[in-house]
């Protein structure tokens, strides 16, 4: 009996040696992202940093909102390592003391990312891995736009889309909008105003822009105000539509990495970040039209530039609303929403 | 069946625990949220209905609640008269046809509602088929805005829940005695007559069925207002979600489910009460 007790711990232990390397190869990494282009990142992110790393990653994804509140609802006991979320909401979940600081001394490439993109909130919780512009795609055979305020010309309206106040693309399209009917102020009434009086008329208040893509193409739409990471689809739709140029200028948004607090794989998170902003993947995320370059090393051709938000000069110029701003103001912005167009 | 009542709730216990924990406990919870005082610095807790009154003093709330209460009746009322009319010509079909037309009418339930609903955006649109024939018969001269409306709802609701209320009435018109039609036609009933005071009466129970059913759906589908309507029609569902997934606002979108959940219960209840209450007067007859 003895023999057998010792066999059977023996060959218990044997199976425990044997599985100690195979754990370690298990260590898994959560990130928390946003769901669009899952395939491209997959290829040309995640599965290199596995195989680079030997670990395990698991990728959540869904809107900003969502997944800060999985985070806040986590929070004693983090199950994301790092996500990435806009710059709004990376200082909505510094303040709600979500996330550290990030070890940029540790990030090889941090060097040589674009100066706006270091540390865009100021507080040293996020980096930049990408940035947009924001104009309006248009139907360049049906209409002009020379300005924000055209979308709203009686003879526009009931063939536009304008994004959700509670989008990404909703504020700072009605922050431009602001600036083209002359009332600027940070809570948005004067546009948010404007775009009431016309809410019968247009056509949808799109809070996904995958929609919008079906909907140009059945010439549901003509024009909507997007974010220039969903430019690609519309350039092949057959269809002659262009990007403006407003003379407001273009407003925009960048989009950043947070490492979670409390997270127990900070180290791998940082070299999974270090490796996102690498110039080989943020070369190859560009040349797929999936994410502008924050790393100022990326060349791409003219072609692809044409698509994408690039260089320092393009970023520079894009009118931004700043994250604080954002912040103090969403809730007001969607109340005055909710009373001008909700209804 | 059994010796004994101990032994009957011994079986029905494991399912019992297994609902009271995975739905009943985490639903209550989720739902006890709307009727809590929150504790700010310390201040607060004990309970409250002031989310309640907070949510129907909001003249958006108050719009989409009726909107969402009107939508329902309106499908369940539309749909029962198409049902009727559908479950007739069905029963009166000979068995191998009307075995393959009720499996054509259960198709589209075997389809992800997404996929309809989103080929709906295709047909409604205003260069979709809907608009062009409409023009090409002379109907309309422009395209008719279809697409983001009430209307646009309806459509996508009927199409959805119609079937659930066509097989309800399948069943219940086949239960229905064979000659109680012809029997009072010859005593001289005319066709409404004979609906009203024969028909009805006897497949009042199948109608229930079926437009609870109608009706709870339509007041908890989410896809179909979503896409169809989008958040210029909001609905309490696709506000609901609007609550917790973009404004974090998980009191109000609890407030919501409760008023969702009522308003199901009531529709039950009250179309109950509408069978009972006739199948009283007849025995009292």
């Amino acid at each position: 009996m003895k023999t057998f007790a010792f066999t059977c711990g023996a060959a218990l232990l044997g199976l425990g040696a044997a599985q100690t390397p195979a754990l370690a190869q298990e260590k898994t990494l959560t990130i928390s992202v946003y769901a669009l282009s899952q395939d491209e990142y997959k290829q040309i992110v995640y599965d290199p940093f596995q195989k680079l790393c030997g670990c395990k990653l698991v990728v959540e994804t869904g809107n900003s909102v969502e997944r800060l509140a999985k985070m806040e609802a986590n929070k004693a006991s983090p199950v994301v390592d790092m996500a990435v979320v806009s710059m709004a909401d990376a200082l909505a979940a510094a303040r709600a003391g979500l996330t550290d600081k990030i070890d940029t001394a540790k990030l090889s490439n941090f060097g040589k990312l674009y100066d706006l993109a270091k540390d865009p909130n100021g507080d040293g919780m996020s980096v930049g891995y990408t940035f947009y512009a924001t104009s309006i795609a248009y139907r360049s055979d049906k209409m002009k736009i020379e300005s924000w305020a055209d979308l709203l010309k009686p003879e526009y309206a009931s063939h536009i889309a304008w994004p959700n106040v509670t989008t990404n693309q909703g504020p700072p399209a009605l922050f431009m909008l602001g600036k083209a009917v002359g009332k600027d102020t940070p809570d948005l009434k004067g546009a948010i105003t404007a775009v009431g009086e016309k809410k019968d008329e247009i056509v949808t208040f799109y809070e996904k822009s995958s929609q919008l893509v079906q909907l140009m193409k059945q010439e549901e739409i003509w024009a909507a105000p997007i974010g220039r990471f969903t430019w690609a689809p519309f350039t092949k739709l057959g269809l002659p539509v262009a990007w403006a140029t407003p003379k407001e200028g273009q407003t925009g948004g960048m989009n950043v990495m947070i490492v979670t607090k409390g997270s127990k794989n900070r180290e791998l998170a940082t070299q999974f970040m270090d490796f996102w902003l690498s110039t080989e993947v943020q070369t190859k995320l560009a040349e797929k039209f999936i994410d502008s370059p924050a790393n100022r090393d990326v060349k791409v051709s003219d072609e692809i530039a044409a698509n994408l938000t690039y260089g320092e000069e393009t970023a520079r110029s894009l009118k931004l609303i700043p994250s604080a701003t954002a912040l103090d103001n969403r809730a007001g912005w969607v109340k005055s929403w909710n009373e001008a167009v909700g209804q | 069946m059994f010796q004994n009542r101990a032994e009957a709730l011994a079986l029905a216990l494991p399912a019992a625990i297994f609902a009271a924990a995975v739905f009943l406990v985490p639903v209550l919870i989720l739902l006890s949220d709307g009727f809590r005082n929150p504790v700010v610095d310390g201040v607060g807790g004990g309970w409250t209905l002031s989310a309640f009154t907070d949510f129907f003093s909001s003249s958006l709330n108050q719009t989409v609640f009726l909107r969402t209460l009107r939508l329902g009746a309106i499908v369940t009322v539309v749909s029962a008269v198409i049902g009727y009319a559908a479950a007739f010509a069905i029963v009166s079909l000979d068995p191998v046809a009307k075995g393959r037309v009720t499996g054509l009418v259960v198709l589209p339930l075997m389809i992800s509602p997404v996929a309809r609903t989103y080929a709906w955006i295709v047909i409604l649109g205003r260069t979709g088929i809907v608009n062009q024939a409409f023009q090409a018969l002379g109907i309309t001269q422009a395209p008719l805005r279809i697409l983001f409306s009430e209307t646009a709802i309806f459509i996508g609701l009927l199409q959805l829940f119609l079937p659930l209320m066509i097989i309800s009435l399948i069943s219940a018109l086949e239960n229905m005695p064979k000659d109680a039609i012809p029997a009072a036609r010859v005593l001289g009933a005319n066709w409404f007559q004979v609906f009203w005071k024969v028909v009805l009466p006897l497949t009042r129970e199948g109608l229930v069925i079926g437009g609870t059913l109608v009706f709870t759906g339509s007041l908890t589908a989410y896809i179909t207002p979503a896409i169809l309507g989008g958040s210029k029609v909001l609905m309490l569902e696709t506000l609901m979600y609007q609550q917790v997934a973009v404004s974090s606002n998980f009191v109000a979108a609890s407030v919501i489910a409760f008023i969702l959940i009522v308003m199901s219960f009531a529709a039950n209840i009250l179309l109950k009460r509408v069978a009972t209450a006739r199948n009283k007067v007849r025995a009292a007859a």
